[in-house]
């Protein structure tokens, strides 16, 4: 007889392999059409700028799935450490290495491997830093109180502990640290169906 | 998620609604808009540390 806790872990393990399977045919087929917007289009939907996404290698344009743009209210400033939480295929790392400058530290999180080593591709295509660390929002890989910015986008919906989520955000952050955050929220609760349905969460 | 940053002693939370985000399909569209489903960005400051 599986009790709750266990039939929780279980349901989270079948969604983080159809997050990865997911944005990993994102990842492999950006010509490829979704439930959502993604690619150049999105972001032009969520005003990223023409200039800086002209400057981003072509792989991690086409590759964006965010729900907005965290950079909008960043405030990023050079010599600033920045997490970016599920940083994919790295856009947005790519665009906080450059607002914080050859001083400043930008460490993406992303829960595939694989992700994090095409994001640091991109990297390296940009000519900016970034260090990608594999691991889950909800245990962050990164020491306490040493970040200046924790950026996200479209990311924190797809976890079943929200709560522990922002607890690891807020352990991360230095004091005076600051968050920015887009992301999917419904105004209904969810008929159990829907929760219990990890192809639902992952899109 | 509001609720939580507050909760979780976040100072200064702010969310305002992403206008431009929709499902690429008008079906998830219109399902999304039957649970209210919306993208919003969310801002937050942890206490401490030098005042803005």
């Amino acid at each position: 007889m599986i009790n709750a806790a266990e039939a929780q872990a279980s349901l989270e393990e079948t969604l983080k392999d159809e997050i990865l399977r997911m944005y990993q045919e994102v990842a492999e087929n950006p010509d490829a059409e979704f439930h959502f917007f993604h690619g150049r289009e999105a972001a032009e939907l969520f005003d990223y700028g023409s200039e800086e996404l002209d400057a981003a290698p072509r792989g991690a344009v086409d590759s964006f799935a965010g729900v907005g743009n965290p950079h909008l209210r960043a405030d990023i400033q050079p010599g600033e450490t920045v997490v970016d939480l599920g940083s994919g295929a790295g856009l947005d790392a790519i665009l906080a290495s450059r607002r914080v400058g050859p001083e400043g530290v930008v460490i993406g999180i992303d829960l595939n491997p694989a992700m994090c080593d095409k994001a640091q591709a991109h990297v390296t295509e940009s000519g900016v830093q970034m260090e990608c660390r594999a691991g889950r929002m909800e245990d962050i890989p990164v020491d306490d109180e040493s970040v200046d910015v924790v950026i996200s986008n479209g990311v924190l919906n797809l976890s079943f502990r929200k709560r522990r989520v922002v607890e690891e955000i807020y352990r991360v952050l230095k004091p005076g640290g600051r968050l920015s955050i887009t992301d999917i929220v419904s105004g209904k609760q969810l008929s159990q169906s829907i929760v219990n349905d990890p192809k639902l969460w992952a899109s | 998620m509001f609720r939580l940053l507050e909760e979780s002693g976040f100072q200064k939370v702010r969310s305002a609604v992403v206008p431009g985000f929709r499902f690429r399909k008008d079906s998830t569209q219109d399902s999304a808009e039957a649970y209210g489903v919306k993208a919003v960005m969310m801002t937050a400051r942890k206490p401490g540390g030098k005042q803005a």
